[in-house]
């Protein structure tokens, strides 16, 4: 079998682990982490694009390496090859292996931040909202585009989130090469005066993903004519016919 | 005389100093509140909403044009207060449950403010019970939730099942918006409305209040 797979570059490393244990060929499309934060309708667009590049001759399916991500996945549609999915609000889900762990954990952990490989070496949040006016999310950057009392108010205002959060979350999957990682999120934690904690990661859901073992409790699987639209219960996303 | 463009202009700007400077200056040679309201700053915040639909202007240019409309409109506050005028609706705005971002929801605050909204706002990770209680205390007439993670985005249903069985239901419109909320969403929970971003979501509470004064 031979399937276009479709990632976060969030995921790369995780995704890469996976593929290169796969019993198939996997051709692969990364895009880019910047799709988180420009809001579910663009994500989308730019995801229909990349599934729009199967080949129905080539691949067998395309499979994506996301979760519904603030609903960035919400209406994309198998137009001519199968599109398989995970089952997953965030992908904190697919790096804890399990949506209902994430769950748990989510819950009984008020004001948690989360931290991966993935997301240190390619993730940040808020920097996108300064990057769509034309600017960069440092001060003094606000301050040579806003002015100094703007530029203040602003980096305040985006910074703000920060004092509703209490913990930082370091996921280790094994991946990592050495402990950077975990020590730049260590000191993240420490920088913002947050708690610590690693938890380890699984890989589980990945490796399924790319060798086809597709369980629908955990993955969906959309036939050509169908999309993915939310579905507001455990199943998190579901199948709905185009016509 | 007062130029009202350069009020307009101080909004449009984000330029917090001169819009408060212009509105002050206006009062001082007698120049009505509410005329100062309705000629200049509730069209440049239209203005506003307009640009950032067609991405001329970003979230931080919205925070700013908030930021100048909130100042313009404090010494306005006493006098519309002293006339007895009525704000535009009574709005109790807050993240639901779970949930801890605030940018959006901060900015539909603003705007609604800006807008000349009586506006309380409960923060973040606000569970349902409050949300009931403030209703109760400031007998507001709109409700707005946010949410930006899908997966505390069921809070709102719960929230909207509190207002109900504490028979409050009637007497909110309840408006949600976030990135976790999709209009089927909206629909499927029993919301009244969807804002699809910060402009657009002033415009519903806008079109419910319009809607309440002439029902």
């Amino acid at each position: 079998m031979r399937c276009l797979l479709i990632g976060c570059e969030v995921l790369l490393r995780e995704l890469a682990d996976a593929i290169a244990r796969a019993p198939h060929t996997i051709d692969v499309d990364f895009l880019p982490k910047g799709l988180h934060d420009v809001g579910g309708v663009r994500m989308r667009q730019a995801l229909q694009t990349a599934i729009d590049q199967a080949d129905p001759a080539r691949h067998e399916a395309v499979l994506l390496g996301y979760a519904l991500c603030g609903n960035g996945l919400h209406g994309l549609e198998a137009r001519r090859v199968t599109l398989v999915a995970p089952r997953a609000h965030d992908c904190i889900a697919l790096l804890m292996g399990s949506r209902q762990r994430y769950d748990e954990y989510f819950h009984a952990h008020e004001g948690v931040y989360f931290r991966s490989t993935g997301w240190l070496e390619r993730g940040r949040d808020v920097e996108q909202l300064a990057r769509d006016a034309g600017t960069d999310f440092t001060l003094a950057d606000l301050i040579r585009k806003y002015g100094e009392d703007n530029g203040r108010y602003l980096y305040d205002e985006l910074r703000r989130y920060e004092k509703n959060y209490r913990q930082l979350t370091f996921i280790e999957t094994g991946l990592e090469p050495d402990g950077r990682f975990e020590q730049e999120a260590r000191a993240e934690a420490a920088e913002k005066h947050w708690q610590f904690e690693k938890i380890g990661g699984d890989l589980g859901l990945f490796r399924k993903l790319v060798a086809g073992e597709w369980d629908p409790a955990d993955f969906l699987v959309v036939e050509p004519g169908g999309r993915i639209v939310a579905s507001y219960d455990d199943g998190v996303i579901k199948a709905e016919r185009m016509d | 005389m007062v130029d009202l463009q350069q009020l307009h202009e101080a909004i449009l700007n984000g330029d917090a100093k001169t819009a408060a400077a212009v509105a002050q200056a206006a009062l001082a040679q007698n120049v009505p509140a509410l005329e100062l309201i309705q000629t200049a700053m509730v069209p440049a915040m239209d203005e506003v909403g307009r640009r950032f639909e067609c991405q001329d202007y970003f979230v931080p240019e919205l925070l700013l044009s908030a930021r100048a409309m909130k100042a313009a409109l404090e010494p306005l506050r006493p006098l519309l207060a002293a006339s007895g005028a009525q704000p535009a609706g009574k709005v109790v705005i807050g993240t639901v449950q779970g949930d801890l971002h605030d940018i959006g929801k901060n900015l539909v605050a603003a705007l609604l403010e800006g807008g000349g909204f009586e506006v309380t706002d409960l923060g973040v990770d606000v569970a349902p019970e409050k949300f009931v209680e403030t209703v109760q205390k400031t007998n507001a007439n709109i409700v707005c939730l946010s949410a930006l993670l899908t997966v505390t985005m069921l809070s709102m249903k719960t929230t909207i099942d509190g207002l109900r069985a504490a028979g409050l239901r009637e007497q909110v419109t309840v408006l949600v918006g976030g990135a976790a909320v999709t209009r089927q969403f909206a629909e499927e929970i029993g919301a009244d409305g969807y804002g699809e971003n910060a402009s657009a979501a002033v415009a519903l509470a806008r079109a419910c209040a319009k809607a309440a004064t002439v029902g």
